[in-house]
Parts: structure tokens; C-alpha cells; sequence
């Protein structure tokens, strides 16, 4: 190839660094949602905030709360269920436009990405295995080297582990379930977890796990997730939990505090 | 490249613009435009690129002692991986072979199902049917359940690298030392074997890279890995650029020395 | 040469059942069925198929028929994966191929950093690499899934065939050109060895005859290069098939990746998993044993 050619190929490459997108210069999340008519929406399976039921479906807290949204934008929602470490990352990329999905509101995060006002409280629970961890007191004997808890990646419970028991060993899963039966087959001493996940796993299998302590070992709060630089999204998005603040409450109970919905999922 | 390369026209120096540094310079020149593109669309995320934190996840030194932080525990954890499914993958590769060579049916019916099944199914798949079926049952402890899986896996390419290369030592071999009364088992250890050994070295060199590339696998199961330790530490810290960067560094710094001591070692033992 | 290449060290009539057989055959019977009793007893379940084949067709109520679920789509787009990543591997490695065996450095270089790069990493490293870096630049800006929900219903119907739904789109298209990076390393080195096991001899007999050199790429190096190119370029195929389970790890919604959520929502870990696994076995053993047949009647037509 001759050399003009050669040269001329590479200016040509040049105008790729003018090629960006949109991000963070303006705030047209909303102008974007109206305009393709769908409200993509991220989240993570997290029962019960967003489970599949018997058919594959996916339902949950969170899968109400945006059909609800969409519905009151007047589009219709696209749901993308996202590996939880990887769900604040790809909202920034531009893959979704706001993330649902029991994201507790932290620190770090808050400096990753802006929070709705809190449209939902929970808090962090823990199961542990009878099989190896029955004879540990707590909360101190679990503070040891020997101890191995786990956490799901990607969520507020590793950091809290490693806050309270930071001598002991954190195996991080990619998903609740996982992470579960690894205590629940006593690979692992202890989890921690969004509650009523701890409860429930321990209510379904009486004689592998127990809950140490009936008290969270912290409470938080869930926002919607936004970008950066969105005041205007982030104004609407609170103005809707406001006005639904009683129907938000009233499905929160059915989720979290009644086990109604268990004959729909396996 | 020899059957493509034209002779250089002789004596005539080569125009400037056709010399080997403006041609390194052209391709630094890409290099660089590629590494602009990438830093430009970081940017436009409003990405904080943060290089002075990572050293402190590769090691530390406090009050003059060294303290590995966790990308080399992990860089540790995959090369105690890799060596220990090694070893395991050479003699459940030799064992199938001879297996397959061996003449009886159930012998080499049960090699060869288990070659295929090896090669015919993804290592992700291999490994979560490992630990969530097999070690489970067997009450295998997770480290195990990843090097056996390993081990198994490289097995299968193992077992047919030796066996190509026993199958390749000449009939004619086999043959006179049938008929120069010498017993099956020393006909294998004095004379296929040893002419056997110089075939299957390179191939064997490229299993050992293959080890520690594949050893990323074992991260679905939580082993604490190099890739594993990457994604734990991003996770905590946002710093998905400059971990993964150097995450992929380490891997090659490794598999890259590895290459190069296969390359010395193969030298040193030609093929005549 | 060819009859002593034909004949392998294990001949055919020598196999026979010897007492090595009984006993081997016994261990494998009894490890078998120590492996079975011990596995009921940790899974403590009866064996339950029925709960898996739901997850692959539904019955859909509205329709009343029988709808593809999650373990069907994922095949389906493991299947488009497979089909698409292939073409651009080629097309990908037959550039950079090329490029490698070039005499102009600069073209040498970009295709030797492109395959020692990519085949010096662990492909799980390379998933992630990928996907933070690349995907979340083009991806938005090209905004394909966006346009191809505002195509008429016929051409999403296409589209649906061919790609998957619009809605995954931007997920199917991630997950093929991570595919497709990868595997056109691994082409190009079959490519590269494809034209560079042309004998000389070719090249030169061709300037002989006053053709020019494009001619003889065209004529006399490509045709060949592309019969040697086809046996090793089936295997990568397979090859590709196996990969695309890695994507199922940045959530590309492949057999693999539904396998686990099949897997956590049914809490069925073993059927799923064997029935996964045996999916990717039947489609890759029947691919190499097609493409081992088909081989071998062309190098007969050959002789």
C-alpha cells in the first residue's frame, strides 16, 4: 500500500475521537425515554426484589415498581437483568437508563452515580450453617481466619462483612443463590444478605441454617440509580415516588412481609 | 514468511519512507490513536483515571517488609493452579493414551468417551458441572474441585498429543523390538518412548501456557485467583480500566515467560 | 509412506476382550454406581427431568401452543452467535492474516500485536476486557438496538430470526463482536498458515508465466491456501460454539447464561447442568463428526 494511502487511512481514523456519545454534558434521559417510548430499565435478580417464577417470567418488587413508572411515563418498559457488579458500570456506559433494582444507597456509590430519594428500606440480614458454625459465638468468634463468610459480589453486604469481621476470609458469588447453598452445603460459615432473603432461605431449610441474631446487622435505604449530571430525571423520578408513596408501601408489604407470592415461584 | 518475502532489490537504499523505523513509527503511531480513542471514550464518562492507587494492590512495603497485595496472591494462587493440574493433566493424558493404544475394548471405549466428551462440551460448563455435581458428591474442596477440572480438561488435548507422538515413532520400530524378544513394557520404556518424548515436547509447551490461560476459569467458583482478585477489587474500587489493564498484563508477563522457557527448553532438546 | 501413516499402532483385529476388560469393565460398574448412591444422597431429591423441560418450550395460554422458554432461546442465540461470529472471525482473520504475512513491517506488526496479544490472555480476562472497554463506547453510539425497534414488523421479524429479538439486540451484538475479536486471532493464524503452506515452487512457476503478482494471489496462492484453510477452520468453529458460553459471564443471554438462571430458580442443579452440557456435546460431536466425513471423502476424491 503506498504511503499517501497509508497516511490518508489514519486521518481518517482521527474523527473517531470527535464520535462521542452524548453522555454527561446534557441530561436527555427523559427526552430519550419519551422519544423511543420504552424505559429501559437494569436490575439484578434479587429475590424478592426481581425473581423468574415457574414459567421463566421475571417478577418481583422492583419488576413492579417499573411497570408502574413506565406506565405513568406512557411508554413501555425493557427490562435488562444485569450481573450485580456490573450494573453501576453499564448504567454509566449508557445501557440502561435508570437502575431498579434494591440498589442500597452508599457512600461509594454516591460518588459512581446519583440516588432518587429512598423509595424503599431494608436491611442486611445473616444465615449461618448449622453443620460448621453452630458452636461459634456471636458476634466475635465469627472474627477469626478460619471463618469464611459470603457475599454477592457487586453489593453493599461484602463491605459490610469486611467493616465487621475483617479477619475472616469473604468468598465473593455471582448471584444470592449461589451464595446461599454455599453455606447451606456448609462450604461456608456464615452469609449476609438483604433481608428477608436470610429468613426465607432459613425458614426453607430448618435443619442446614439458622439465623445467629434476629437483628439487622444494618438497615439501609434503596434509590433508583441515575447518572451523573440528571436533575432533571432526578427531579422526576422523586416527584413520582412522592405521589406514590402509599402504593409503594402497599406492594413493598406483599414482597417482603407476606409470603403470598411463594406458590408462583418453584 | 520466507515463501512470500521478495528479495530486496540489492544496493539501492530503500526511500525513507520505506525504512524499518518510519514503519515501527507508523504502527506506534496506530498504537497510540487506538490507546486515544479508548482514553477519549473513558473521558466522555467522566472516568477518574486513579494509576497511582493501583500499585498499592500489587504489593506494599511497611516498615520494610514486603507485602503482596491481592492481584500477586492471586497471580500466587494461579500458577499453584496451574502447576499442581499440570502434573495431573500429564498423567491422566498418559494413562488415557495407553488406554486408547491398549487394545482392549473397554479401554479404549472409555478413553475416547472421555476425550470427546472433553472436547466437545465448553471448559464453563466442564467446570460447574465440577463443583456443583461432582465435588459436591465426592466432598471435594473448592481448590481440588478447580485443579481436578483442570487437570482433566488439559488431560483430554494431553492424551492425544502422546498418543500422536507414540503412534508417530515408526512401525518398523515396534516391530524389531517385538522381534528382538523384548517384553511390552520395555518396548515402551526403551524404545518408543524415548523417541516419542522429543515429538511431544513442543506441543506439551503449548498445554503448559494453556494451564495458567485457562486457569482464569476456576474464578466461577470463587477460587481466589488472579482474575477473581481482579474482579473483587474492582468491584470494591470502581477502577475497571486500570485493574483489568493490568490484570491482563500480569497474564501475559506469565504466559509470555512461559513461552519463551518452552521455546529455550525445545532448543536445547532439538528434534534431529 | 501412506500405508504405514494408515495403520496405527492399535490394529482393528487385535482388539479383543481380555481379562483387563473384565476388569476394568467392574471397576467402572461399580464406581458408577458408588458415584449414583452417593449423589442421591447429597442431592436428596428424586431425579426430577420434568421440572427442566418447561424452561425450554412453555405453554403459552393466550396462544394456546407451545412457546421456546428461556433454555430454548439461549440455544437460539447460541446458535446466532455461532453463525454470525464465524463469518466475522473470517473475515476478520483473513485481514489480518494478510496482514501478518505482508512485506511491509507496519502490516506485520499490527497482525502479530493483534494474535499475541489476544492469545497470551485468558479468554475470561478478555470477556471483561472487552466488554468495559470497547462495547461500552461503540455500543451506544451506534444505538442498533434503538433503530431496529422502529423497522416495520416484517423486517423485525427478520431481524428477530436471523439476530434474536430487537430488544437483546445491543446484548447479541456485544456478545458477537467479543466473539468475534477473539476468534479472528485464532483464524488468522490458520490463515497465515494456509498461505504459507503454498509451496514456493506455485509462486515461482506462476511469475514464471509472466503473471503479476496479484494474479498470483488470486489465481494460484488463494485457491490452495483456501483448501488447506477449510479442515483447520471447522474445528474453530466448534471451537467458536464452545467459546460463546464465556460471554455468558458479562450477561449476554446465551445457553449457558440461562442455564444458571434455570439452575438458581429451579434449585436443579444437576439436571440442568447435564442437560446444558449435553446440548453443547450433541451439537459439537455431530458438527466434527460431519466435518471429519466430509474430509475424508474429499481427500479420497483427491487421490
Amino acid at each position: 500500500m503506498k504511503l499517501t494511502t497509508r497516511l490518508l487511512a489514519i486521518l481518517l481514523l482521527m474523527p473517531l475521537l470527535c464520535l462521542q456519545p452524548a453522555l454527561a454534558q446534557q441530561d436527555n434521559t427523559l427526552d430519550n425515554i419519551k422519544k423511543r417510548g420504552r424505559l429501559v430499565v437494569g436490575f439484578g435478580s434479587f429475590i424478592p426484589w426481581a425473581m423468574r417464577d415457574k414459567q421463566g417470567q421475571w417478577i418481583g418488587f422492583e419488576i413492579d415498581v417499573s411497570a408502574k413508572l413506565a406506565k405513568d411515563m406512557g411508554v413501555s418498559v425493557d427490562l435488562v437483568p444485569t450481573a450485580f457488579d456490573a450494573i453501576i458500570p453499564s448504567l454509566i456506559a449508557n445501557k440502561f437508563d435508570v437502575i431498579i433494582g434494591g440498589l442500597t444507597v452508599t457512600p461509594v456509590r454516591k460518588e459512581q452515580i446519583d440516588f432518587s430519594d429512598p423509595y424503599s428500606t431494608s436491611g442486611q440480614g445473616v444465615a449461618a450453617s448449622k453443620a460448621i458454625a453452630a458452636k461459634l459465638k456471636w458476634p466475635d468468634d465469627y472474627n477469626s481466619a478460619g471463618v469464611t463468610w459470603v457475599c454477592r459480589r457487586g453489593t453493599a453486604s461484602c463491605k459490610i462483612i469486611e467493616d465487621k469481621w475483617p479477619k475472616a476470609v469473604i468468598r465473593q458469588f455471582d448471584d444470592d443463590a449461589i451464595a446461599f447453598q454455599e453455606v447451606i452445603n456448609g462450604s461456608a460459615h456464615a452469609i449476609v444478605s438483604s433481608e428477608p432473603k436470610p429468613t426465607f432461605f432459613s425458614l426453607k431449610n430448618p435443619d442446614r441454617l439458622f439465623k445467629p441474631t434476629g437483628e439487622n446487622v444494618s438497615n439501609s435505604v434503596e434509590g433508583f440509580g441515575v447518572r451523573k449530571g440528571s436533575p432533571v430525571t432526578l427531579a422526576y423520578f422523586n416527584d413520582w415516588i412522592v405521589k406514590n408513596k402509599d402504593w409503594l408501601t402497599q406492594r413493598h408489604t406483599y414482597w417482603f412481609k407476606t409470603q403470598e407470592w411463594a406458590a408462583l415461584v418453584p | 514468511m520466507n515463501s512470500t518475502r521478495r528479495s530486496k532489490p540489492a544496493a539501492r537504499a530503500l526511500a525513507w519512507h520505506r525504512s524499518v523505523w518510519f514503519e515501527w513509527l507508523q504502527f506506534l503511531v496506530l498504537f497510540g490513536l487506538v490507546l486515544a480513542l479508548t482514553i477519549h471514550g473513558a473521558q466522555s464518562m467522566d472516568y477518574q483515571w486513579k494509576w497511582a492507587k493501583v500499585p498499592k494492590y500489587i504489593y506494599r512495603v511497611i516498615d520494610g517488609e514486603l507485602i503482596w497485595g491481592p492481584l500477586m496472591k492471586g497471580v500466587f494462587v494461579t500458577l499453584d493452579i496451574a502447576w499442581k493440574a499440570g502434573i495431573l493433566a500429564m498423567l491422566i493424558g498418559l494413562a488415557t493414551a495407553l488406554l486408547r493404544l491398549s487394545g482392549t475394548i473397554v479401554g479404549s471405549a472409555l478413553a475416547w468417551t472421555y476425550i470427546e466428551v472433553i472436547r466437545n462440551t465448553p471448559i464453563l460448563v466442564q467446570v460447574l458441572i465440577f463443583y456443583f455435581i461432582i465435588a459436591a458428591v465426592l466432598g471435594i474442596p473448592r481448590e481440588w474441585a478447580g485443579v481436578l477440572c483442570l487437570a482433566f480438561y488439559e488431560g483430554a488435548f494431553t492424551a492425544e498429543i502422546i498418543r500422536g507422538a507414540i503412534v508417530a515413532v515408526a512401525k518398523g520400530q515396534r516391530e524389531a523390538g517385538q522381534s528382538l524378544g523384548f517384553s511390552r513394557v520395555d518396548m515402551y520404556r526403551d524404545i518408543v518412548l524415548p523417541q516419542a518424548l522429543p515429538l511431544m515436547l513442543p506441543p506439551l509447551g503449548g498445554i503448559l501456557v494453556n494451564l495458567v490461560k485457562h486457569s482464569a476459569i476456576v474464578s466461577v467458583i470463587a477460587v481466589f485467583d488472579l482474575t477473581t482478585q481482579a474482579r473483587t477489587v474492582v468491584s470494591d474500587t470502581f477502577m475497571a480500566f486500570e485493574i483489568w489493564l493490568t490484570t491482563a498484563a500480569m497474564y501475559l508477563v506469565m504466559t509470555v515467560t512461559l513461552s519463551l522457557l518452552v521455546a529455550w527448553l525445545e532448543r536445547r532438546y532439538k528434534v534431529h | 509412506m501412506s500405508e504405514l501413516k494408515s495403520r496405527r499402532l492399535t490394529v482393528r483385529a487385535r482388539t479383543r476382550f481380555t481379562r483387563w476388560d473384565l476388569v476394568l469393565a467392574m471397576v467402572l460398574v461399580l464406581a458408577v454406581a458408588g458415584l449414583l448412591w452417593r449423589a442421591s444422597g447429597v442431592f436428596s431429591y428424586k431425579w426430577a427431568w420434568s421440572t427442566v423441560w418447561p424452561f425450554v418450550f412453555r405453554f403459552d395460554e393466550l396462544t394456546a401452543s407451545w412457546v421456546p422458554n428461556l433454555l430454548a432461546e439461549g440455544l437460539a442465540t447460541t446458535l446466532r452467535l455461532a453463525f454470525w461470529g464465524i463469518l466475522a472471525a473470517s473475515l476478520i482473520g483473513t485481514v489480518m492474516g494478510f496482514a501478518r504475512v505482508s512485506q511491509r513491517l507496519v502490516f506485520r506488526l499490527i497482525g502479530t500485536a493483534y494474535v499475541m496479544l489476544i492469545r497470551n490472555i485468558p479468554p475470561v480476562v478478555f470477556v471483561f476486557v472487552f466488554v468495559y472497554f470497547i462495547a461500552s463506547q461503540i455500543m451506544p453510539t451506534l444505538a442498533l438496538g434503538d433503530r431496529a425497534k422502529e423497522l416495520s414488523p416484517a423486517l423485525q421479524w427478520w431481524v428477530s430470526v436471523f439476530f434474536g429479538t430487537p430488544k437483546l439486540l445491543d446484548n447479541f451484538l456485544l456478545g458477537l463482536l467479543c466473539l468475534s475479536v477473539f476468534s479472528g486471532a485464532y483464524v488468522t493464524e490458520i490463515v497465515r498458515a494456509g498461505i504459507q503452506s503454498v509451496p514456493q515452487a506455485q509462486i515461482e512457476a506462476g511469475n514464471s508465466l509472466g503473471m503479476s503478482q496479484a494474479d498470483v494471489t488470486r489465481f494460484v496462492v488463494l485457491p490452495q491456501a483456501f483448501r488447506n484453510v477449510l479442515p483447520p477452520m471447522a474445528g474453530q468453529l466448534i471451537q467458536l460454539i464452545k467459546d460463546s458460553s464465556l460471554v455468558s459471564l458479562v450477561s449476554i443471554q446465551e445457553l449457558t447464561f440461562m442455564a444458571q438462571d434455570v439452575q438458581i430458580t429451579t434449585q436443579r442443579v444437576f439436571e440442568v447442568f447435564v442437560f446444558t452440557g449435553a446440548i453443547y456435546f450433541v451439537i459439537c460431536f455431530t458438527l466434527s463428526q460431519v466435518f471429519a466425513s466430509l474430509e475424508r471423502r474429499y481427500a479420497r476424491a483427491l487421490k
